[in-house]
């Protein structure tokens, strides 16, 4: 069985149309995507009396046709940002204090999730590529019942799945992080949580963890070291490991035949745990590559028979 | 949670800045970082284009260009990396990773490009980096040192072969020692070596400024005599540039034509601004670009103050003519002063104190201390790389469950490094082939300078979503003209190398020992690809784009 596996586009429109192509390209059974699947960014369109303005990467944007909005919608959307369009009023009305600004973005989001399952299921021959999303630390709890309602996609938040002889066991649950994100929890917390996860699955040598968090101290979850101020320390020269201890400790101790992980999109590797093959695809999507992992399983042999990881 | 780019362009979330309308909002989320201190940037670009380490040993071969004045060769040198710093800060804020040529040769170029050119500007050739580290260690430390204290067999012992085969692998060993310590620590350490380095690189400054030409006289003199046991060193030294028919050039801004002659040699320590620069932080703007630039420009042309400040002290104190001279017959193995005449060493002989003396050489190591441990860390990034796109087999970028060491990474740069360090030491005319150092470097630039010259066209999507397409000049993009002007720099010195038996590049052996690099990266990545081809597993895919429609 060949599995494609990226993880982390974060609203990248580009990426997401690449993942849904992703199984033709690489002749893949299956597809995962393994969590922060939502933007970061919203960009305001101010609507005027018959002219747009937009301001993108520090350059101010003067708009005067549908066409040219729609580009620069295009361009936003592939950067991973939400844009909106909003009246100069409206924008100035936004605070953050009455939430106004967390609902208007929650309702791009959601919008637009709803834009990406719909392209789903046709890209996906409305079911025939089996393809499995879970949250990431950065998805708020909102995408969960989107998600899982559309039709041809399964969403694997905290569940076991069972695919051709594998399972697949998945947490978007992230170790605590300076941004003090949606999907995250202590160390013991989210060793619990694996715990109970671990528990349910039947054979851990045809199984797959699909952890967001990647396992600490591995080469797997090495980001810039940041101060206080969230500077990158020493001109952005030196990494640290800031991965979980607790997905650690449950691969050393159950050994799945195959661990999948994102959240630190530097950290692009392959490590061996044991028998485990642990693997962070890493990301670019604001360059509109989709990394990933193209992997082959051999039932029978319990293991990992290739891999390789591509940017598509 | 609401901020205006502009005001903080890492998009940080914070409150909404200013009157003027926010342009973009940002959520709570992973990976938000602010901008990394300009300062830091600017200390590891001077660190790179380390005028101690690197400048001062590469001015003492002025006499191999008679009529080249210094001063002037900079100051072109300066301006026209300048260009290449631009370019590559093109590349930083468009493709920012960590991977550096190896990503942008192979996101632009295709795969076996970047990993041809990544392994031998990145990977092989750091392998004679390693013996030229050691010889600066030898010829700025060990030796003035070991004299200035009267341990003269130690130091008569550096000197030989085997003394420099020792000094070699001490060299070795501490690069990759830094490595498998880590760059957290050695960061900091980095940084107070820098100071630290200032501080005597400005305490050279007040001697050479606060004693005329003639207490120097006086000095060499009075301390060549003490620790060399020479009568007249300074008289001496003028003679015999004399006998081999070397006269230094007067000191000016002239000579523009002799003095071009001179950018391919002043290569060696002012190319590499860009050593180590990363950009982290997924919401970027036109500042990131400003940002990125600054730090290597600032590093790069701090680096020429002190190299012109340094000039200026050599024709004021030294005389401009005793400071070639000295060199000159160095050089041509006529020297009656019996080691390499570190500038720093004859300064420091104008307080007649061993004490000061080896505490002034000790603390300008520091620019050796911190910036040795660099030597080997982006080759562990090439190989790490190349083993993740599964060109080099996996236990290349495994690393020890214990001590978390990349050992095999290390083999593959300490061992090579270590056999051809024996070379070096033991091959004299080995030793020549130092530029083809920076040649095989200058290489890989020239492909990635190529790369941003072709980046508007080759990815459209990515040129226009990146800040580096909106600076213009005349409404034409700075950066890919910038491209351009690094790739004449880059062209214009490869000839002048490959031409100019001056440079000790063009001769067989050097040239052999170059191609046997780019033969090895080849065969590397041709085997890979058909080992990995039999195994399943198509190297092709790697850098292949998925259809977006």
């Amino acid at each position: 069985m060949r599995i494609f596996f990226a993880t982390d586009i974060h609203g990248s429109e580009v990426c997401w149309r690449k993942f849904l192509n992703s199984a033709a390209f690489y002749k893949a059974d299956l597809v995962i995507l393994g969590g922060d699947l939502t933007g970061k960014v919203l960009v305001p369109i101010v609507v005027g009396p018959g002219y747009f303005e937009v301001t993108l990467s520090g350059q101010t944007h003067h708009l005067e046709t549908e066409e040219e909005v729609r580009n620069i919608e295009s361009q936003i959307r592939n950067r991973g940002f939400y844009p909106t369009r909003i009246s100069a009023e409206e924008l100035a009305a936004l605070n953050e204090e009455d939430g106004s600004i967390d609902k208007r973005f929650t309702t791009e989001m959601i919008h637009t999730l709803d834009r990406w399952l719909d392209m789903a299921d046709t890209k996906l021959n409305a079911g025939d590529i089996p393809c499995f999303l879970n949250g990431g630390n950065d998805d708020t709890f909102e995408i969960d019942h989107v998600i899982e309602s559309a039709p041809h996609i399964s969403f694997t938040e905290g569940k076991i799945v069972e695919l051709d002889g594998f399972y697949l066991a998945s947490m978007g649950y992230t170790n605590p992080t300076p941004w003090n994100t949606f999907r995250e929890e202590s160390e013991e917390d989210l060793a619990v949580r694996i715990e109970h996860l671990a528990s349910q699955v039947p054979d851990m040598g045809v199984t797959i963890f699909n952890f967001h968090a990647p396992p600490y101290n591995t080469g797997l979850d090495d980001a810039p070291a940041l101060d206080e101020n969230l500077r990158p320390k020493h001109g952005g020269a030196v990494m640290e490991p800031v991965g979980s201890k607790a997905v650690r400790d449950a691969i050393v101790t159950h050994q799945p035949m195959l661990s999948l992980h994102g959240h630190i999109h530097e950290s692009k590797g392959v490590r061996k745990m044991g028998r485990t093959l642990a693997m962070n695809p890493g990301s670019v999507y604001t360059d509109g590559v989709l990394q990933g992992a193209v992997i082959d399983l051999n039932e029978k042999k319990k293991k990992v028979t290739r891999y390789i990881l591509v940017n598509g | 949670m609401s901020i205006k780019e502009e005001s903080q362009p890492e998009g940080v979330g914070g409150t909404s800045a200013g009157s003027e309308a926010p342009t973009l909002f940002l959520r709570k989320a992973t990976g938000l970082v602010r901008g990394w201190s300009v300062r830091d940037a600017i200390i590891y670009a001077c660190l790179s284009t380390n005028i101690i380490t690197l400048g001062i040993y590469e001015f003492s071969f002025n006499s191999f260009i008679p009529k080249g004045q210094l001063l002037t060769a900079v100051l072109i040198s300066g301006v026209w990396v300048s260009f290449l710093v631009i370019a590559y800060t093109g590349l930083i804020v468009t493709i920012p990773r960590a991977g550096g040529d190896y990503v942008w040769q192979s996101r632009i170029l295709g795969g076996p490009v970047g990993f041809v050119f990544a392994t031998t500007g990145w990977w092989f050739i750091l392998w004679l980096w390693a013996p030229i580290y050691g010889t600066v260690l030898n010829v700025e430390l060990f030796q003035p040192v070991l004299w200035t204290i009267g341990a003269k067999g130690a130091a008569t012992y550096f000197g030989t072969h085997n003394g420099t085969m020792t000094i070699c692998v001490i060299t070795i060993a501490l690069a990759g020692y830094f490595v498998s310590l880590g760059m957290g620590g050695y960061a900091k350490l980095q940084k107070w070596c820098f100071y630290a380095g200032m501080v005597g690189f400005a305490t050279v400054v007040v001697l050479l400024l606060a004693f005329s030409h003639g207490s120097f006289v006086n000095s060499v003199n009075l301390e060549a005599h003490k620790y060399f046991g020479i009568s007249n060193a300074f008289g001496s030294t003028t003679a015999a540039a004399g006998k081999i028919g070397y006269a230094a050039p007067a000191f000016g801004l002239n000579a523009f034509g002799a003095s071009m002659l001179l950018v391919p040699m002043l290569m060696f320590y002012l190319l590499w601004p860009n050593w180590g620069s990363t950009l982290y932080g997924e919401v970027r703007g036109a500042s990131d670009f400003k940002r990125v630039f600054t730090g290597m420009f600032a590093g790069l042309w701090l680096t020429v103050l002190l190299s012109v400040i340094f000039l200026l002290l050599m024709l004021k104190t030294f005389g401009w003519s005793f400071y070639n001279d000295a060199n000159a017959v160095y050089w041509a193995g006529k020297a009656t002063i019996p080691i390499w005449p570190y500038p720093m060493m004859l300064a420091a002989w104008l307080v007649h104190n061993s004490a000061f003396q080896v505490i002034l050489l000790l603390v300008m190591s520091l620019w050796f201390f911190g910036w040795v441990g660099t030597l080997f860390l982006s080759s562990t990034r090439v190989i790490f790389a190349a083993a993740f796109d599964r060109v080099l087999p996996d236990a290349a970028a495994a690393v020890s469950e214990k001590r978390k060491v990349p050992m095999y990474s290390l083999y593959l740069m300490l061992l090579p490094a270590v056999a051809l360090s024996a070379v070096y030491s033991y091959w004299v005319k080995f030793a020549t082939y130092t530029l083809d150092a920076t040649l095989v470097i200058a290489v890989t630039y020239l492909i990635s300078a190529f790369a941003v010259v072709i980046l508007p066209w080759r990815k459209p999507e990515l040129w226009a979503a990146s800040a580096a397409s909106k600076f213009k000049l005349f409404g034409i993009p700075i950066v890919p003209v910038a491209g351009l002007a690094t790739m004449a720099l880059v062209i214009y010195n490869l000839v002048e190398w490959l031409k100019n038996s001056a440079f000790g590049v063009n001769n067989k052996g050097s040239l052999v020992f170059m191609a046997i690099l780019y033969v090895l990266s080849i065969v590397v990545y041709v085997a890979a690809r058909a080992i990995r081809k039999h195994q399943g597993i198509d190297l092709g895919l790697i850098n292949k784009e998925i259809p977006v429609e």
